[in-house]
């Protein structure tokens, strides 16, 4: 077991700087997703950790060796591909017991040790089968089998859950998180799936445009997200962000006037807040003609427009109004309200209210 | 009802084509093979003989000899282009402008006519002025002056190089579209499971390959059994008759001893290998577009 270091990695394609002077330690045991959008350099970065991609510059410790130049077969890591890098030709078994027969152990050996893993992935009765004849999701276990098998130091796992449907992706999601739980080893998991980080990680890195913009646990990223971007891109439905103006403590915008908020900072701003931290009141800081309802059963999300900003909020599941009729938000006693630098984004102040 | 049978008529001209110039003269050699006909003496084929065209083969030294010289030719040929195919392959598969390129001027071999490639090894192998026998006598000066096509062994050594080099280009064109579709991460997961260049090679890759190695495999084995420019413009079948294909004793038999009906019996004893084989390599096609769909 042992913690991972990227120092000052750099990966250069040519003239493409598609990951720009990074700094991460992982922390031994932990759970760290990568999260971004596509492009953003998360899988380029859990590539290089690989040993897959060359380091253009930096370096990669894990623990106190400096594994650069080391194959990806000398770095005792293990990946799970996104569509699953299964060998078709193979049994399940044999797919399952490949890393130990690479390792010298005798057939039997790895027979035993195949069986006792596949059972931890619920696969027991499928070991002579081959992959085309498994679903996505027995397949995604075979690859997670296949990854556990040598208690490897560390876990990599590239956006391992994408090709599921969705309902599976849950299932898969609370399996994963067990397993991590059962068998304690540091995990690095990339995906740009704000759900599956949140319920993940032990620690969330957001990256945009190669740079962690963000490296923290979900509860803090979900209620002091360092900029527009994270506020953007974590919760769903995703948090309002309302451009206007702030003057003597008034933040002002189009169909909305906050008052009391910190007297600080003036000029132009970003005001977010999240559709939970609003309740629709009889009168409130906000108001405008309803846009749209949504009703999601535990709640109804209701859209307000006002001169095109739109603003959601969630209330009860029983809310009935007709689009267009007049309707006013207010925050919740527990709300949380962000102040944006209008400028760069980065978050000025958080507030309480 | 016009328009149905109007369908038919327009197929008429093709079919007429198709007899004449395909399946009447596969029809008279099939004939012709049961049959005597000396053409030095005959104008046209004499009386039924039944089978003795075929059983004169069996004791035909020549014939056998013939035969044999074919087995080696195909058995080393096949092996040699396979083997180099895939390793051209798998060292072409890389994107980049030198890669690009030599994949490229790759296919001149492949676009050379076999009748020339013949002519130029035979002066390229010439022991007084050949470029490559001199080549190899200057850089192996034991190997100075051998007498490349005169030797038995080694003009028929020299007869499978032409054809190999004729023949691997193309056959490395295949392997690269079957390694293609080796998917990628397989590669990269082997590589994460611990396994060596040459153990990704053996495990993963050629597996999932022996589907279109195969396919080449058999592809090269149906040209090899024809095998005939060559051996007229490179060796004429010597020294002697050691290099004497099935085709080139079948052509000799036919137009220069002029004895129509053994050549038509040995004719057709090759189509039935030919067949044999092409539908062997049919059905595979059939299975792997199955196992595509699949």
């Amino acid at each position: 077991m042992a913690d991972i270091r990227l120092v000052d990695i750099v990966k250069k394609y040519g003239d493409f700087l598609a990951v720009p002077r990074q700094n991460l330690t992982i922390e031994d045991g932990e759970f760290l997703v990568l999260l971004g959008p596509s492009g953003c350099g998360k899988t380029t970065t859990m590539r290089m950790i690989a040993g897959l991609e060359d380091i253009t510059e930096g370096q990669i410790f894990v623990g106190d060796t400096c594994v650069n130049d080391l194959p990806p077969k000398d770095r005792d890591i293990a990946m799970v591909f996104q569509n699953y890098g299964l060998y078709p030709h193979m049994t399940v078994g044999d797919n399952i017991a490949y890393p130990l027969k690479l390792r010298g152990m005798s057939r039997a050996e790895r027979r035993e040790q195949a069986r006792i893993t596949a059972e931890k992935v619920e696969l027991g009765p499928y070991l002579n089968r081959r992959p085309a004849e498994l679903s996505g999701g027995q397949r995604q276990r075979v690859a997670l089998a296949r990854a556990i098998i040598r208690r490897p130091k560390l876990f990599l796992m590239d956006e391992p859950l994408s090709n599921l449907d969705a309902k599976l992706r849950v299932t898969m999601r609370a399996e994963l998180k067990h397993l991590h739980h059962e068998l304690g080893i540091t995990t690095v998991y990339v995906t740009h799936d704000q759900t599956e980080a949140m319920t993940l990680a032990s620690r969330i890195a957001i990256l945009n445009h190669g740079r962690i913009v963000q490296l923290d646990t979900p509860e803090r990223i979900y209620s002091e997200p360092a900029d527009i971007f994270v506020a953007g891109f974590i919760g769903n439905p995703a948090m309002n962000l309302i451009a206007g103006e702030i003057r003597g403590g008034v933040f002002e915008a189009p169909a909305v006037r906050i008052p009391g908020l910190d007297a600080g900072p003036s000029g132009p701003v970003v005001l977010g807040v999240r559709p939970e931290h609003l309740r629709i009141a009889e009168t409130g800081p906000i108001a405008g003609p309803i846009f749209a309802n949504e009703l999601l059963g535990d709640s109804t999300l209701v859209t307000l427009r006002q001169r095109g900003t739109h603003i959601c909020a969630r209330g009860p599941a029983d809310f009935r109004r007709e689009l267009d009729q007049p309707v006013s938000f207010a925050p919740t006693p527990d709300a949380r309200l962000h102040l944006f630098d209008a400028e760069n984004g980065n978050r000025i102040a958080t507030q309480s209210f | 009802m016009r328009d149905r049978s109007l369908q038919y008529y327009l197929l008429v001209p093709a079919f007429m084509i198709v007899v004449a110039t395909t399946i009447y003269p596969l029809a008279y050699s099939f004939i012709t093979a049961f049959r005597d006909w000396d053409l030095s003496k005959q104008r046209r084929p004499q009386g039924f003989v039944g089978a003795d065209n075929f059983t004169q083969a069996l004791s035909d030294a020549n014939f056998l000899s013939t035969a044999w010289v074919t087995a080696i030719f195909v058995v080393v040929s096949v092996a040699l282009t396979v083997v180099l195919a895939m390793g051209l392959a798998l060292l072409l598969r890389r994107r980049g402008p030198l890669h690009d390129f030599t994949r490229i001027i790759l296919i001149l071999p492949f676009a050379m006519s076999p009748a020339l490639i013949g002519v130029s090894y035979r002066f390229m192998f010439n022991p007084e002025y050949g470029v490559i026998a001199k080549g190899l006598g200057q850089v192996f000066p034991p190997l100075a002056g051998i007498p490349w096509l005169a030797d038995p062994h080694l003009a028929l050594g020299v007869l499978i190089a032409t054809d190999v080099w004729h023949w691997t280009p193309y056959m490395t064109f295949m392997c690269l579209g079957g390694l293609a579709s080796v998917p990628r991460a397989t590669e990269e997961a082997a590589r994460m499971d611990g396994a060596s260049s040459l153990r990704i090679l053996w495990d993963v890759i050629l597996p999932q390959m022996t589907g279109v190695l195969v396919v080449v495999a058999v592809l090269k084995t149906i040209f090899a059994l024809k095998m005939f420019d060559q051996v007229v413009t490179l060796t004429g079948g010597g020294p002697g008759v050691a290099t004497e294909t099935l085709a080139f004793y079948v052509y000799k038999v036919g137009f220069k001893w002029f004895d129509m009906g053994y050549a038509s019996a040995l004719a057709w004893v090759l189509t039935a290998i030919l067949m044999a084989v092409s539908a062997g390599y049919v059905r595979m096609l059939l299975k792997e577009r199955k196992m595509a769909t699949a």
